[in-house]
């Protein structure tokens, strides 16, 4: 069982203006543990860094500061040469993440072999074969020849998240996995990403500005704002009851049928002051100060 | 899926709209520029190839002098009584020979230099451009009269020449290709493939080389056509290779034999138009490796019979088909039956019979996946559609205040230009990145009055423009900001109250929000609502999101398949949608605050053909 901790994680990325130099914190002392089995929901909107932690947990980035740990199943640390059977991204766009130029088998049978999973072509390709099965891509002979462009956008993000799969990974890190997709396609890709999990016992980090797909596929839901996460906690509490005034923003922004006709020239409220300088922790019920 | 079918505009594409990949794209579509350019550049290399083994020695000299073309000597003879004909497959076959060795010479050191200083970045990227660079701005022709003082004479050969060019003419290409390659490897699945723990040389040669392949055979080709050229160049003012024959050499020769004055037509026109016609052809067969690495260029011959905006359409014939459309009371928008197809090799009939109804001060929600035509029904309904899009029926109608209606497809020009922006306006998704980056807000605003409203004065016209950003929320004193000097919500706030100018009456907002966050989403919407109370305008809101529209729009209308599948008062669709694509599109949205039991996350049924 592969479990994935982040120690006070910190990014900054240098911005030159001119001739100043300075530079932006995009992520900011943000810790969390991926647990097999189950689900963290990373949610913030666009430039709150959450994509960044992806990145960071994928190694495209180094982090300034702070550790990113894989303990195995055996309870030891695993190797950096090893980290990338353990841990896997699935991209957000689909049209993009597949190069063009090759075909569906060819995306699945590179890992498999890279990661030692299959030696040999025949045995590659069944291997392919079998992923592309899991993910109800079937029959499996009939889309391994294919190139991406002849696949929809569904189809493709079930191409990238077997790719993912495809080392054996015990981590899953997917950076809006459904938000380029059509919406009656979406939750037939989240329902498959749970299904792989309970089978493999993953442990997946849901990055999402989607506030309910977030509450109904995951367990826990950090909330990232400028950076810091400033709640966290049970997926339905932070949802139902937010503390920190940022998430309540976030949550009355969302369209809501339900509440058809309420006053949208009320202003939608802002993120406090004191607020800024502090997030809340459902599990201890308690207020910290950040930075 | 032998054509590729044109997207429809506004970036949402149809299904099967992909570009083609693969090995079948590198080849490039059949097209008569194609076939006229192979036809040339083939003909020329057997001529070349062929030719000297069938002629006579090019080098044979007769005493007979110069003579014009006879049954002998099909193209005449030159001052020394040389055959002029095979001088010419003679010189052919040396031209393309120097012109291949650079063309492949010159393409690998691009390659090399602009691939792998572009993927590896860093000190790499910055010496290896740097060379690049300084290898541009040395010159061929000093450079070749350098070498060829140092190589005597006697053993310059085409190859020195063939160096030379090498040399001084990769570097061009070098660029090219590391501006690309810069741009492919911060793809997504260049990232995928560093993800999946792959070898950076693999990642160059496996994943980014192939799509790199058609902008270097268009590099090469180039790069052939530019040594031939250079070669004949040098060759003709004498410093080429001596005993060798390139047509540039035989220009050389004719030159000195004075054949311009003794009007022997036959010794120079026949080098110069193989130098033309081989320039042409390989120019033509470039052309079509442009459309592979641009497919927007094969728009034109995909849009066929494209004759316009209303083509196939004449106005008294729709006016008579669909009817005159019935005027509800308070109706400032009648969309009857109204069919788009793009007529591509493959026709897509992206709008079928769509009828709407926009009452003044509506906002009336179309919502539909990605393909569906919702895009293609408002850029028609605007008149900005383009061919291969195509209106077939249907008519559209705006009720103007002043109580006259307009026939949208039948305005001309002038008129058409009249009525875009004034009566109707649009935003567009993503419309904040087409503000124009280098003119200020006020300027931008400013541009549209002048255009439509002449007659106002200056200080009017910057009175208006502080009103309508003050209308959406921005501070008038940001009227002298510069778009990138503004946020993401602010630009988009800026559109609506460039499409608020002229006081439309209609705006069609295709996904205004969509690349927003919600927060400043909720924020804009809220200023459409209120705008729209103040001033009265109707709004159609394009989306996929559902229950936005549920919760902001009066009517709404699903499309699908180019069909509106369901057309019902927002509050009604949401009590009881009665079509069962309504209901999927429902059910895809998970509530945010109602009970857990509502929706549980289950996995999926895994039955074969659930993968959509």
């Amino acid at each position: 069982m592969t479990t994935l901790s982040v120690h006070d994680l910190v990014k900054d990325y240098p911005v030159r203006a001119g001739l100043r130099h300075s530079t932006l914190r995009a992520v900011d002392h943000v810790s969390f543990t991926l647990r097999p089995g189950r689900t963290v929901a990373l949610v913030g909107a666009s430039g709150s860094g959450k994509s960044t932690v992806a990145k960071l947990i994928a190694r495209l980035e180094k982090p300034t500061g702070g550790r990113i740990t894989v303990t195995g199943e055996d309870g030891a640390d695993v190797p950096a040469r090893a980290y990338r059977d353990h841990v896997q991204l699935v991209f957000q766009d689909p049209f993009a993440s597949l190069n063009p130029f090759h075909t569906i088998e060819h995306h699945l049978t590179r890992p498999l072999r890279l990661h030692g999973r299959a030696r040999g072509r025949a045995e590659a390709r069944q291997a392919a074969h079998a992923l592309l099965e899991r993910v109800s891509l079937r029959p499996a002979a009939a889309f391994a020849p294919r190139r991406p462009h002849e696949l929809s956008g569904g189809q493709r993000q079930r191409v990238a998240i077997a790719r993912a799969l495809a080392p054996g990974a015990r981590v899953v890190v997917a950076d809006e996995p459904v938000s380029m997709l059509d919406v009656s396609i979406r939750l037939g890709v989240l329902h498959l990403l749970a299904r792989l999990q309970r089978e493999d016992h993953l442990a997946v980090l849901y990055i999402t500005h989607d506030l309910a797909t977030a509450r109904h596929f995951s367990d826990e839901i950090l909330v990232m704002h400028r950076g810091r996460i400033v709640e966290r906690g049970p997926a339905d509490d932070v949802i139902l009851t937010p503390r920190h005034s940022y998430t309540r923003l976030l949550a009355a922004a969302a369209p809501d049928p339900e509440v058809r006709g309420r006053s949208l020239t009320a202003e939608p409220g802002t993120v406090t002051e004191e607020d800024l300088h502090r997030s809340f922790d459902h599990y201890t019920g308690a207020w910290q100060p950040t930075g | 899926m032998a054509t590729p079918t044109t997207p429809p505009p506004g970036g949402t594409t149809a299904p099967g709209a992909a570009p083609r990949s693969g090995w079948r794209a590198l080849l490039p579509g059949w097209s008569p520029r194609l076939g006229i350019g192979l036809g040339l550049v083939l003909a020329i290399g057997l001529f070349g190839l062929i030719g000297p083994l069938l002629l006579g020695d090019p080098d044979a000299i007769d005493n007979m002098g110069r003579t014009p073309p006879s049954t002998d000597h099909w193209l005449g003879t030159t001052q020394t009584g040389q055959d002029v004909l095979s001088q010419l497959a003679h010189a052919t076959r040396g031209s393309l020979q120097i012109g291949l060795a650079v063309g492949i010479g010159a393409t690998v050191l691009s390659a090399l230099f602009g691939v792998i200083g572009a993927y590896a970045g860093g000190a790499v990227d910055e010496s290896f451009s740097l060379f690049s660079n300084v290898m541009l701005v040395i010159p061929g022709l000093p450079l070749v009269i350098v070498i060829a003082g140092f190589v005597p004479r006697e053993q310059r050969g085409w190859w020195t020449l063939a160096v030379v060019l090498v040399i001084t003419g990769w570097a061009a290409a070098a660029r090219v290709l590391r501006a690309q390659t810069l741009s492919l490897r911060n793809r997504d699945y260049v990232l995928a493939a560093k993800v999946a723990g792959e070898r950076r040389r693999r990642i160059v040669i496996v994943e980014i080389l192939p799509n790199l392949l058609p902008l270097i055979a268009s590099q090469f080709v180039y790069a052939v056509i530019a040594a031939i050229l250079a070669e004949a160049g040098l060759s003709f003012l004498g410093l080429g290779a001596p005993n060798t024959h390139t047509l540039g050499s035989m220009l050389y020769f004719a030159q000195n034999g004075f054949a311009l004055q003794y009007e022997a037509w036959w010794w120079f026109v026949p080098p110069g138009l193989v130098i033309a016609l081989f320039g042409c052809g390989l120019s033509l067969i470039n052309f079509s490796l442009d459309e592979i690495i641009n497919p927007r260029l094969r728009l034109p011959k995909a849009a066929g019979s494209g004759t316009g905006a209303v083509a196939g359409r004449s106005t008294d014939e729709a006016g008579t088909e669909a009817g005159p459309a019935p005027r509800e009371p308070g109706a400032v928008l009648t969309v009857r039956s109204l069919d788009v197809v793009y007529r591509t090799a493959d026709p897509v009939h992206a709008v079928r019979d769509v009828s709407l109804t926009l009452r003044r001060g509506e906002i009336l929600g179309l919502a539909g996946e990605s393909g569906c035509g919702k895009t293609t029904l408002a850029y028609a309904v605007a008149r900005l559609h383009r061919p291969p899009a195509e209106v077939t029926a249907g008519s559209v109608v705006l009720h103007d205040r002043s109580g006259t209606d307009i026939d949208v497809l039948a305005l001309e020009k002038e008129d058409l230009r009249a009525f875009r922006w004034d009566k109707l306006s649009m935003v567009f998704q993503g419309a904040m990145n087409s503000l124009n980056p280098v003119i200020s807000i006020h300027e931008q605003l400013d541009d549209v009055l002048t255009t439509h409203r002449p007659g106002m004065s200056a200080a009017d016209r910057r009175a208006r423009c502080a009103e309508v950003l003050t209308l959406v929320g921005v501070d008038p004193a940001r009227l002298t900001a510069f778009p990138h000097e503004l946020s993401g919500g602010m630009r988009q706030r800026v559109m609506i109250a460039m499409a608020m100018l002229l006081d439309p009456q209609v705006m069609i907002m295709d996904e205004p929000t969509t690349a927003l966050d919600v927060v400043v989403q909720r924020g804009i919407l809220r200023e459409i609502i209120r705008l729209r109370d103040e001033l009265g305008f109707a709004v159609v809101l394009i989306t996929h999101d559902l229950p936005l529209l549920l919760e902001v729009s009066d009517h709404i209308a699903v499309m699908r398949d180019g069909e509106i599948v369901e057309y019902a008062p927002a509050a009604r669709m949401y009590r009881a949608p009665a079509h069962p694509y309504t209901r999927q599109l429902l059910d895809s949205f998970p509530s945010l605050t109602s009970a857990r039991g509502a929706f549980v996350r289950g996995g999926d049924t895994d039955v074969p053909g659930a993968a959509r």
